[in-house]
């Protein structure tokens, strides 16, 4: 009867490995869905493979745990991997799509001890993790309300209440006249929800930002100036820079702070084919990177054609982009290009305009540096639920009031898993006190 | 001499009444006490039975073996279907009941009822004497019984308010209980004050009803009762009419004299059933408010004014009346009248309603804080098998929140309480949608069975139903032919046809066809009656959504599986917040499905309740096999 639940086991950004951990007896299936091997699966191995994360697949280690010989006694699959942030967040959205739902605090634990894993001396601390667990999240909300995205996700709720307090008068009341026809404020109201959702989500988005500070990916062929470029950036020697074509292996990161958001800039491998196999390695890092980054530079060099090197690289990039003409001290002989922006490396031109533009393109209106939160990995997901939610309305528009409110209802508990509101006892009063009703 | 009986029920309203047949049917032999044979399931306030959640309620308490229901389909005289043109689930019956005869009706049935005695005496206090209850009237009596249920309505320590009048009195003028109050006190309970109110009743031939808009009832349409089979005949009809700008004028220049917002009235009223002059004082930008006009009974004159409920002293309603269009030379027979009356508060009892504080001791209707026919019936019912239960030995009879509004009803006051005459809405459902009227009895009939009110002809015609059900649900994935015919059914229907041929049940998912138009056309279901065609219908159309409102129900099913125990010592355990402990102490839920509804407690307290749970019970039970 259990669902199957996900969480990330290690904490998020520190520690070489990450493992993200499912419990639950579609756990298996869900793996296998994503994860693939040349090896048989079985209980109690570590096994290597590739984890498909849409654009790129990620090499990491599977163990499977077999019920009822695991630490929660229902199935368990681990996965433990090299990638950073944003990766192990990827794999477990994945999971998350592939039908489990996140864990609530200590869940992992409880389960255990539901299935008499864990004695019941050892109960108290279960009582403990769970305490502490749901402490943080409630601190990380309560340090949410002291800005503005706690408040706007509690004002969103609450709009959401009076829309339903309009719903339920009007089929509770149906013989008050004036209550009839409410269809079309509802969707009138909904599309402000809907508007209001996706600002809290983008400020979210923000705030993951702030916290972490946004990846910027530099891709372009070989020797077009990423290298320069970077060092321009930043002003510091980081990356080798040198003429030949290919010096540049690692993916170099450097940092910056601008307007009070880090950026963080990751130059990568001139992407060609390759015969070095360490070179290789390094393009396929910068593939990579390219897939984690929040924005993504195309360096150009400006003197010259496209050619098809640039084109292909073009081809390959799905997010946010900007593209940087480098080489404006010489005669410019490229085509124009999308987005773009004239720069020198060399001789520093236009550099604070990039950081601008950069900055502009992310964050796309001005921070409320004061309001905006830091919001945890499970708010996101509620946050992402409760939009997905809203879309799901608008297609199911023609249905009757009772099925929009039901789903309205559904909108509301979600953020009432951010805002620690469970019960809605507000349609009720809000009926009473907005619409005058009764014999 | 002291007169034994099984069962002493006190007050035979529609909570005392329903309370008393189930007991009595269950063969237990009951007392009935009424403090007046006259006022036996009065309709104290409007004629009319049913209404949105309300229509729900009393097809539970019929498919359950109630009496409400059949009652009501024998004494209306005009029934309509509420919400016809939304979903499914916020369907309910209406209907104007006949207040002569449906108090004449039930009184009948008690009457004629084994095992039951009805009589009539004013009880002024309780005594309790290890098992033994002795329950003593105004005039000496004494009566001793295992169990007692309080269903006393308005009636305790009640008094009517008209203006500056006052008069110690229950409803329409009863006597009152004077001080059966006290012995309440006197065994622990805490008393609220709570406070309602009825509008005047006119004479039907002094109305104008020329510029009045007509409400009609509907013909051929369901019953409440499963076990009606005769179509109720539309008798007599509603009138509308508004107030105006000189109604409220006048009401506002006599504002002082009103008792309610002078303050010379203390009990908390309904927010949902306010008086004319809050309405007006409430929604200042309102220009009108609606009324209805609604006959009392066949029998007599009496028009009832919807909407205009009022404490106003006696000359001012009635000018506010003559200020109404159709009513400005109306004949006023009863005035209006607050009532303010002594209830419990709801969280001393147990989700089946006996008391926590004593044994065999149980409460249902109006002194239990709620409001209406309907509610104190449902309620009266539970309280009556569940002090038969007692007396049987037997496990409590618990509805879930997922089973029955009246499941809701109960888990919500006694789990939250509440600071108002609790009246039953639709939004209060959660599982709303597998709520309905129309499927009450599926819901319903096997637990009726159970507890012994359901008889082999109910029982023999809700497995009928079943089979019936299982019947026409085999027939949905016959195919449809891809024919000329086909075509021209769809897109008569404004409906895509479909490329191949298309299965019964997908067709009935288009959103312009209905299992009725494919009847209609092809005669697929010519063997089924309305009922089960409607019932199909439903299904099929709303599958995704009750599926989707099934998993919310799993998910509260394995909470509520989850049993708290009675001794659980919520003070000695660590891990959960001070307030908390407070809480659940004081309601004492009976499983993890109540304590999570129960306020402030939030989801982590209900994860680490359920811990120290089962490491609890773990431990008594190792304790037990060590002893």
């Amino acid at each position: 009867m259990n669902k199957t639940i996900v969480a990330i086991s290690t904490p998020l950004g520190k520690g070489a490995i990450s493992i993200v951990r499912m419990s639950g007896k579609d756990a298996l299936k869900i793996a296998l869905k994503f994860f693939s091997c040349a090896n048989k699966i079985e209980p109690r191995k570590m096994l290597l493979g590739n984890f498909d994360l849409g654009q790129v697949k990620e090499k990491c280690m599977m163990a499977y745990f077999k019920a009822p010989h695991s630490f929660t006694g229902e199935d368990i699959v681990e996965f433990q991997l090299h990638g950073g942030v944003a990766v192990t967040r990827m794999l477990q959205e994945k999971l998350l799509q592939g039908g489990a739902v996140l864990a609530q605090p200590g869940e992992f634990s409880k389960r255990a001890f539901e299935n008499g894993k864990i004695s019941l001396d050892e109960a108290e601390s279960i009582v403990d993790e769970i305490n502490s667990e749901s402490e943080g999240e409630v601190k990380s909300v309560l340090s949410a309300s002291s800005g503005k995205l706690f408040e706007k996700i509690k004002a969103l709720q609450e709009s959401l209440t009076e829309l339903l307090a309009q719903i339920e008068v009007s089929m509770d009341y149906p013989e008050e006249d004036e209550y009839e026809d409410v269809r079309e404020t509802v969707f009138q109201k909904l599309k402000e929800c809907k508007k209001q959702l996706q600002e809290i989500l983008q400020n979210a988005e923000q705030a993951r930002f702030i916290k972490n500070g946004i990846k910027i990916a530099l891709v372009g062929k070989a020797n077009v100036g990423k290298s320069s470029l970077l060092n321009a950036l930043v002003g510091e020697n980081k990356a080798i820079v040198t003429s030949t074509e290919g010096t540049t292996r690692d993916v170099v990161e450097a940092s910056l702070d601008y307007n009070g958001i880090r950026m963080n800039f990751y130059d990568t491998a001139g992407i060609r084919e390759s015969q070095n196999e360490i070179e290789k390695i390094g393009i396929e890092k910068s593939k990579k990177m390219l897939d984690e980054a929040d924005l993504v530079l195309i360096v150009y060099d400006g003197s010259e054609k496209l050619n098809k090197n640039d084109e292909n690289i073009k081809k390959i990039i799905k997010k946010p982009f900007i593209s940087v003409i480098n080489k404006q001290d010489k005669k410019r002989s490229i085509e124009k290009q999308e987005n773009e922006i004239c720069v020198s490396a060399l001789s520093k031109q236009n550099i604070e305009q990039l950081k601008e533009k950069i900055f502009q393109t992310i964050i796309k209106k001005k921070i409320d540096f004061n309001g905006v939160v830091v919001t945890n990995e499970r708010q996101l997901q509620h946050l992402k639920n409760a939009s997905s939610q809203v879309d799901n309305i608008f297609k199911e528009k023609d249905q009757s009031l009772e099925i929009l409110s039901m789903l309205i209802k559904k909108v509301w508990n979600e953020l009432g898993k951010i805002t620690g509101e469970t019960e809605n006892e507000d349609i009720i009063s809000m009926i009473f006190s907005k619409f005058c009703v009764g014999k | 001499m002291k007169e034994k009986f099984e069962a002493i029920v006190i007050g035979a309203g529609h909570a005392g009444c329903e309370a008393a047949l189930a007991l009595a049917r269950k063969g237990h032999k009951t007392l009935l006490l009424t403090i007046s044979l006259d006022a036996v399931a009065f309709l104290a306030c409007n004629p009319s039975i049913g209404g949105t959640a309300k229509g729900q309620l009393v097809s539970e308490i019929d498919a359950l073996g109630g009496e409400m229901g059949k009652i009501a389909d024998k004494t209306a005289i005009q029934i309509r279907m509420l919400n016809r043109g939304r979903g499914p689930a916020v369907q309910s019956l209406r209907a104007q009941a006949d207040k002569e005869k449906y108090h004449l009706e039930m009184k009948k049935v008690v009457e004629n009822t084994k095992n039951l005695f009805l009589k009539q005496a004013e009880v002024v206090s309780i005594e309790i004497k290890g098992e033994e209850k002795i329950v003593r009237t105004a005039v000496g009596g004494e009566f001793l019984a295992k169990v007692v249920v309080f269903a006393t309505g308005v009636y305790l320590d009640s008094r009517i308010i008209i203006g500056s009048f006052t008069e110690n009195v229950g409803p329409n003028g009863f006597k009152n209980a004077k001080q059966l109050s006290s012995s309440l006190l006197n065994l622990g309970y805490k008393l609220l004050r709570f406070k309602t109110g009825t509008p005047a009743r006119i004479n039907r031939r002094s109305i104008n009803f020329n510029n009045l808009e007509e409400q009609k009832g509907e013909e051929d349409i369901q019953t409440f009762s499963f076990m009606t089979k005769k179509k109720i005949a539309n008798k007599a009809s509603c009138y509308l009419t508004y107030t105006n700008l000189q109604t409220h004028q006048i009401i506002l220049e006599n504002l002082d004299k009103a008792p309610a917002i002078s303050g010379e009235i203390k009990g908390i009223g309904p927010r949902y059933c306010p008086s004319i002059e809050t309405k007006i004082v409430r929604f200042a930008d309102k220009d009108r408010h609606q009324l209805f006009l609604e006959p009392e009974s066949l029998s007599t004159s009496e028009m009832y004014i919807q909407g205009f409920s009022t404490s106003m002293p006696a000359e001012i309603q009635e000018k506010m009346i003559h200020s109404l269009a159709g009513l400005e030379n109306a004949e006023i027979m009863r005035d209006a009248y607050a009532i303010e009356y002594d209830c419990i508060d709801p969280m001393q009892l147990q989700p089946s309603l006996e008391s926590k504080l004593h044994k065999g001791l149980f409460f249902a209707g109006q002194i239990n804080g709620t409001s209406g026919y309907e509610e104190a019936a449902a309620q009266g019912l539970i309280a009556g098998i569940n002090a038969a239960l007692y007396l049987e030995n037997k496990d409590m009879l618990i509805l879930s929140r997922s089973d029955a509004y009246i499941g809701v009803l109960i888990d919500d006051i006694v789990t939250k309480g509440t600071n108002e005459p609790y009246r039953m809405m639709t939004s209060r459902a959660e599982y709303r949608l597998s709520l309905r009227q129309d499927n009450a009895d599926l819901r319903l009939t096997e637990i009726g069975r159970k507890v012994g009110l359901v008889d082999d002809k109910r029982y023999k015609q809700f497995l009928n139903k079943k089979q019936k059900l299982k019947d026409i649900f085999s027939l949905l994935n016959q195919k449809l032919k891809n024919n000329q015919k086909l075509i021209d059914f769809f897109e008569k229907n404004n409906e895509k046809p479909p490329k191949n041929s298309i299965s019964v049940k997908e067709a009935i998912k288009r959103s312009n066809i209905d299992a009725f138009k494919i009847n209609d056309e092809f005669e697929t279901f010519k063997d089924f009656d309305y009922e089960i065609i409607n019932e199909m219908n439903l299904i099929v159309k709303y599958e995704g959504y009750l599926k989707q409102q099934e998993e919310d129900i799993q998910k509260l099913k394995k909470f509520e599986s989850q049993t708290i125990p009675e001794d659980f010592p919520y003070q000695k355990q660590k891990g959960l917040k001070i307030e908390t402990i407070q809480k659940l102490s004081e309601v004492k839920p009976i499983n993890l499905g109540q304590a999570s509804r129960v306020s402030g407690v939030s989801p982590a307290d209900i994860a680490v309740l359920g811990v120290l749970i089962k490491k609890y019970k773990d431990e008594v039970n190792a304790k037990k096999r060590t002893n």
